[in-house]
């Protein structure tokens, strides 16, 4: 069967679910205004920092938007898994005819949308309030937004694998997505990082796509940045990596689990 | 009819052994370990079920029943052996028997809840690669062949457990399986409810020719299923066979016996007992139960009661229940038995 056709169940069953939360569904986006009036306030007191390119506001607002939706890929799998384990679901997706690497992808792809409409939210709010982007820069960015999108669900499968065993790996993930928003500079330069930490920032993907991100939409992006062509090549060697890794340590993670009766639990 | 007796086999388990072994040291950092000690849950089943037939594995909490199961869906491999259905193998050719296997687990939670009956049968049928105007058509009627068609539209947390059992029975048969898996199908509702729901099963697996793999507590539902019997206990095949054949091999004839009076029905006992044909025992007043021994048939029985037989008023034979008989099965420790 095709992947795009179990993807695009999901994305129905998600969808018809969440919406029958409608409170829910609306007050979590609309909880993403608060952090942007924060950042505005801040960006009004520190705003003509050099390191930030003299606008905190755009600054801030780039790396909060785009932090939010690789937040959504990287925990977005895992979130789906565990609900499914939870709920008693899980198993019955597993008899499904389908190869069971597409979940990564077809569990997350209505986490990931509601993360980009999130993201999108976060930039309405901005623009609203006067944050300056070059328009110019919108195809490179949403180019390397999908290949930190990637890179994300990869780490992110990274982690469900863990939680097919451990049933409660979600931690590690929400941890690593916090790390890497403050080793990648979501809110400050990575150059007020202290040197060794400087040099942990250039292995993981948030860094390159939230500072490639401000390269490209921001006139002046600071004093820390990463051309859109090197951010290109590095995400695309970490969406090989982790997407390889993610999809083995998985598949590898579900045979163990069958030969060990672990499937079941919760 | 056991398909190991002529039918070609739809669903083939041979020396299938599963042994859960303790979660090793550097997992336990990640969860606590349910198990401290080697557990056999399967220990060299076979069986066989045909086209067709209905296959009701039967024993204690423990037996194997939901391990046989889940190896037969691919949810876990085994240690030993291999199960095969249509010749694919479970293990390495899981996602080829996913789509020829209907499985209803035990637990209703499987289900969406959120979701519409209708919502539910779509998403599985898109998982099974179905589309467009085939599905929407499957789905109704699908929902009205297991009743539900007046529910299509309602959220499954709205429905009673009777029906969210015929909607799994439903999300199972929808895709046009070869082979039916029904864990406890009927677990979590009434007696009636599950009456019917035995009867929905046992037409369609007629109609359509499945083969069909289930297991049940209630003893009742077995037999009136009238199918092939695999009974498990200790992970281990007791008896393989049809449940006549079982009450014939295991089943010892019991009469009740009337007499006129507590004396003769006393004396009764005293005889049969003597003879050695039965067991023997006064019930009340003039009644004496008598479960016949050794082999020993009705005629040896009535034999031994010599010159008493003229008193006898009234003679009745009593029908051992299904639960007596395999407990006395159990106590008597077969092993491996095949009809």
């Amino acid at each position: 069967m095709r992947p795009a056709a179990v993807a695009a169940a999901f994305l129905r069953m998600d969808f018809v679910e969440d919406v029958s939360y409608p409170l829910w569904l609306i007050l979590q986006h609309l909880a993403l205004i608060v952090p942007v009036f924060i950042y505005y306030f801040i960006g009004e007191l520190v705003g003509s920092a050099a390191t930030v390119g003299g606008d905190y506001f755009t600054f801030a607002m780039i790396g909060l938007a785009v932090t939010t939706v690789l937040q959504a890929a990287l925990t977005g799998f895992g979130w789906a898994l565990g609900r499914a384990q939870d709920r008693g679901t899980f198993e019955t997706l597993l008899v499904e005819p389908v190869p069971w690497t597409v979940l990564p992808f077809a569990m997350n792809l209505w986490r990931v949308l509601l993360g980009v409409v999130s993201g999108a939210i976060v930039f309405a709010i901005g623009l609203a309030l006067g944050a300056q982007i070059d328009i110019g820069g919108v195809p490179a960015f949403l180019l390397i937004l999908v290949l930190g999108l990637l890179a994300s669900v990869g780490i992110g499968t990274v982690t469900a694998a863990f939680m097919v065993l451990s049933k409660r790996a979600q931690p590690l993930v929400v941890l690593y997505g916090l790390a890497a928003s403050v080793l990648a500079g979501a809110l400050f330069s990575v150059e007020q990082l202290p040197r060794a930490l400087q040099y942990v920032s250039w292995a993981i993907p948030h860094t390159y796509v939230i500072n490639a991100a401000r390269e490209a939409l921001m006139a002046d992006p600071g004093s820390f940045t990463v051309p859109v062509g090197t951010a290109v090549i590095a995400l695309g060697v970490f969406d090989a990596i982790a997407l390889t890794g993610g999809l083995w340590l998985l598949s590898r993670s579900m045979q163990y689990a069958r030969k060990m009766g672990l499937l079941s639990g919760y | 009819m056991s398909a190991s007796a002529g039918i070609e086999p739809i669903v083939r388990v041979e020396g299938l052994s599963k042994i859960y072994r303790p979660t090793p040291a550097w997992m336990r950092a990640l969860v606590r370990t349910a198990i401290r000690s080697d557990v056999v849950a399967l220990d060299g089943v076979s069986f066989a079920v045909g086209r067709g037939e209905v296959c009701a594995l039967v024993g204690p909490n423990g037996a194997g029943k939901t391990t046989t199961f889940r190896v037969l869906v691919g949810l876990t491999t085994p240690s030993a052996g291999r199960a095969s259905v249509m010749g694919l193998d479970c293990e390495t050719e899981s996602v080829a028997v996913r789509r020829l296997v209907g499985w209803m687990p035990a637990e209703e939670r499987s289900l969406l809840m959120r979701l519409t009956c209708a919502e539910n049968l779509y998403f599985h049928g898109r998982l099974q690669g179905l589309k467009g105007n085939d599905l929407r058509s499957r789905i109704v009627s699908t929902l009205d062949r297991l009743g539900l068609g007046d529910r299509a539209e309602d959220a499954v947390v709205s429905l009673s457990a009777g029906m969210r059992a015929r909607l799994q029975l439903a999300r199972a048969l929808l895709h046009d399986p070869i082979v039916l898996v029904l864990d406890e199908p009927t677990g979590s509702v009434d007696p009636v409810a599950a009456h019917e729901l035995l009867g929905i099963i046992t037409s369609i697996v007629e109609e359509r020719g499945l083969a069909a793999v289930i297991s049940s507590h209630r003893l009742e539902e077995i037999e009136a299923l009238q199918s092939h019997v695999v009974l498990l206990d200790d992970g281990q095949v007791r008896y393989d066979g049809d449940l006549e054949a079982l009450r014939r091999t295991w089943d010892r004839p019991r009469l009740e016996l009337r007499f006129g009076g507590a004396a003769e029905a006393r004396d009764a006992v005293a005889r049969v007992q003597a003879s050695g044909a039965g067991e023997a025992e006064v019930l009340d007043g003039g009644t004496v139960i008598v479960t016949a021994l050794g082999g020993a048939t009705v005629g040896r029985v009535m034999d031994s009661l010599g010159p008493l037989l003229a008193s006898v008023t009234d003679v009745r034979e009593v029908t051992t229940p299904l639960r007596d008989v395999l407990a006395q099965m159990y106590r008597r420790g077969a092993r491996s038995v095949t009809s």
